[in-house]
């Protein structure tokens, strides 16, 4: 492997990272502060993708798209939460597993009923369009970089508001208990819906910002929930530092593996992630 | 009796003897003597996973794994152009898989809860891409069987398994014996120590006995029996591709197993077949029918909270 492509393919591995990150940060969130294992959680990365498509030929405009599609997805994920999610709360992970998985068949369905199967493409916004040229010949997709960038900003974002806000107080203190978080009189159903929100947003999120440089097709959304089930287990579920780690690391293995053993990259997290488990029964950052 | 409950006795003779004429009735009509005989495969593979989920405690999402081993079990183990005998294979393969779960197994069952189900569905994944990106397995269009296996023991041979209603009475028949077997299993001084190991892992364990142990010996039996069923499919059809061990065949069998209601075993049937019936009615009613399957599965889990199974025991039970 020469150096040039060695540093190709490490930018390529962490902007991957950084969107897995993004995607895995609100499952991770969900579980860790609700105790719900959301199946769903591929199909709000597939809403965010096929929404910003249709806005985006409908407007014309990629941020009025991504803005727009990023509401919907907010609203969704209250709606999502006031009527299904809210009755889970008392039951075991299997009928989690089961409403979720009803949601991914209304969710693949209706997909197919308003957009069709066709694969569809989302143009670079035009500001971000081109390449940074590093060496004479090759050059490095300028809306690659700005997606990284972007993942980070969430990701520092979300660190803030979890450590430094007293919304991230009250989602803490949930975490670890939260009977005691009721008795000081916080409602915790509010908080509840707040986060599952954020959840279904961060996801929504991703795909907006993956849709210009990955295609639009069906069962997108499961590919990318397996991949992020990998990545939060190796970090640890419900730990958010454990997801931004298992994310960078996931990202940076498939990324080098599909470059030096082809035949075996889409195998290789798997067993990466089992080797994790059998270290770390928990995952790395197991609380 | 190994039927304890009164509704499984009503219901489990009645389904056998009306599943004994179906083939009768349907002469004419071999699509459907072969979709039933799916169903009652499908049942075999459900009753297997609901042994684990509703009565081991280990909710895996990996279950699939074995169903498509069975496929290619089949296929890496018989020569290509020559009759191989079903009993001696049946064996084989059963036997492979029973390896192959003791040694996966005694990895995934290191961990517990949420865990588990995201260790087993992993490693179903890793075998999913390992013949979804192989070339001698044709990849992702998967590889045709074209001998059936022939099924004489002591030179006497009186299946035919090219022949839709054999294949219906021998995946009967497994059905039949996968029901007693479990039900045997679980009335044993065995079975009973398992149930104690669901309902409270701790006493038990406090009691001298080997958790881990009982939890692998559970896994290993479920497991093989997924893989027959997996094993019985592909030769019904013929084929056996990835699909067979893609995790959406594990949530589909699960959703089966609490339709029907979990840990009933005999729920299985009831589940697989009101599975297979809804999306037999959608399918023809509209394009649309994972909508209204999707639908469905989310109201069955807020409203009909113990399956058809618990349903009908209500009905039936004092």
């Amino acid at each position: 492997m020469t150096t040039e492509l060695f540093f190709v393919q490490l930018i390529n591995g962490v902007q991957y990272g950084l969107l897995l990150f993004l995607i895995a940060s609100g499952l991770t969130l969900v579980f860790g502060v609700m105790g719900i294992l959301n199946l769903a959680h591929g199909s709000m990365y597939m809403v965010g993708a096929y929404l910003v498509w249709y806005f985006a030929t409908v407007t014309g405009s990629f941020t009025v798209s991504a803005v727009l599609s990023a509401i919907i997805a907010l609203s969704l994920g209250i709606l999502i939460e006031r009527v299904l999610i809210q009755r889970l709360y008392n039951r075991n992970h299997l009928d989690q597993v089961l409403l979720t998985i009803g949601m991914i068949f209304v969710f693949n369905s209706l997909q197919s009923i308003l957009f069709g199967n066709d694969p569809y493409g989302v143009a670079v916004p035009g500001a971000l369009d081109g390449g940074i040229p590093f060496t004479d010949n090759s050059s490095y997709p300028i809306y690659r970089i700005f997606a990284a960038l972007v993942c980070v900003a969430i990701a520092g974002v979300l660190y803030y508001v979890v450590s430094r806000t007293r919304l991230g107080m009250l989602i803490r203190a949930g975490e670890s208990n939260r009977e005691m978080v009721e008795a000081l009189g916080v409602n915790i159903k509010s908080l509840y819906t707040v986060v599952f929100a954020i959840g279904v947003m961060l996801a929504a999120v991703s795909g907006i910002i993956a849709a210009p440089m990955r295609s639009i097709v069906p069962g997108m959304g499961e590919s990318v929930l397996i991949t992020c089930f990998v990545v939060v287990v190796i970090g640890g579920m419900g730990s958010i530092k454990g997801a931004f780690v298992g994310a960078l690391l996931v990202g940076l293995i498939s990324t080098f593996s599909s470059v030096l053993m082809p035949s075996m990259s889409n195998m290789i997290i798997y067993i990466f992630m089992i080797l994790v488990l059998l270290v770390k029964p928990q995952g790395l950052f197991a609380k | 009796m190994i039927f304890e409950k009164r509704t499984e006795r009503i219901l489990v003779p009645m389904f056998f003897m009306v599943a004994l004429f179906v083939p009768l009735f349907l002469e004419s009509n071999s699509f459907f003597v072969g979709k039933v005989t799916t169903i009652i495969i499908l049942s075999i593979f459900v009753m297997s996973l609901d042994f684990l989920v509703g009565r081991v405690g280990l909710i895996t999402l990996g279950h699939a794994l074995f169903y498509g081993l069975g496929g290619y079990l089949f296929v890496i183990l018989s020569p290509e152009y020559e009759a191989v005998n079903f009993w001696v294979y049946t064996f084989y393969i059963c036997g492979i898989a029973a390896l192959i779960a003791l040694v996966t197994g005694a990895v995934v069952l290191r961990t517990t809860g949420i865990y588990f189900i995201m260790i087993t569905l992993a490693i179903s994944q890793m075998m999913f891409y390992y013949f979804f990106d192989s070339l001698e397995f044709g990849g992702d269009d998967g590889v045709f069987i074209f001998m059936k296996p022939e099924t004489s023991i002591f030179g006497l041979s009186f299946l035919n398994l090219d022949d839709p209603q054999h294949f219906y009475y021998l995946a009967l028949f497994s059905l039949f014996n996968t029901l007693v077997f479990f039900k045997v299993v679980l009335r044993s001084r065995f079975g009973r120590i398992v149930e104690a190991t669901k309902q409270n892992p701790d006493r038990t364990e406090a009691l001298g006995y080997n958790i881990f142990a009982f939890r692998l010996t559970c896994y290993v039996i479920g497991s093989t029996l997924g893989a027959y069923a997996g094993f019985l499919f592909a030769l019904q059809y013929g084929f056996v591709n990835p699909s067979f061990l893609a995790w959406e065949m594990s949530g589909t069998a699960l959703v089966m197993s609490i339709l029907g209601g979990l840990g009933t075993i005999y729920g299985a049937i009831l589940g697989t077949f009101t599975y297979e019936g809804l999306q037999y009615f959608f399918e023809h009613l509209t394009e649309d029918w994972l909508l209204f399957m999707g639908s469905a599965i989310i109201l069955m889990v807020i409203v009909l909270r113990k399956g058809i199974a618990g349903y009908l025991e209500k009905l039936l039970e004092k």
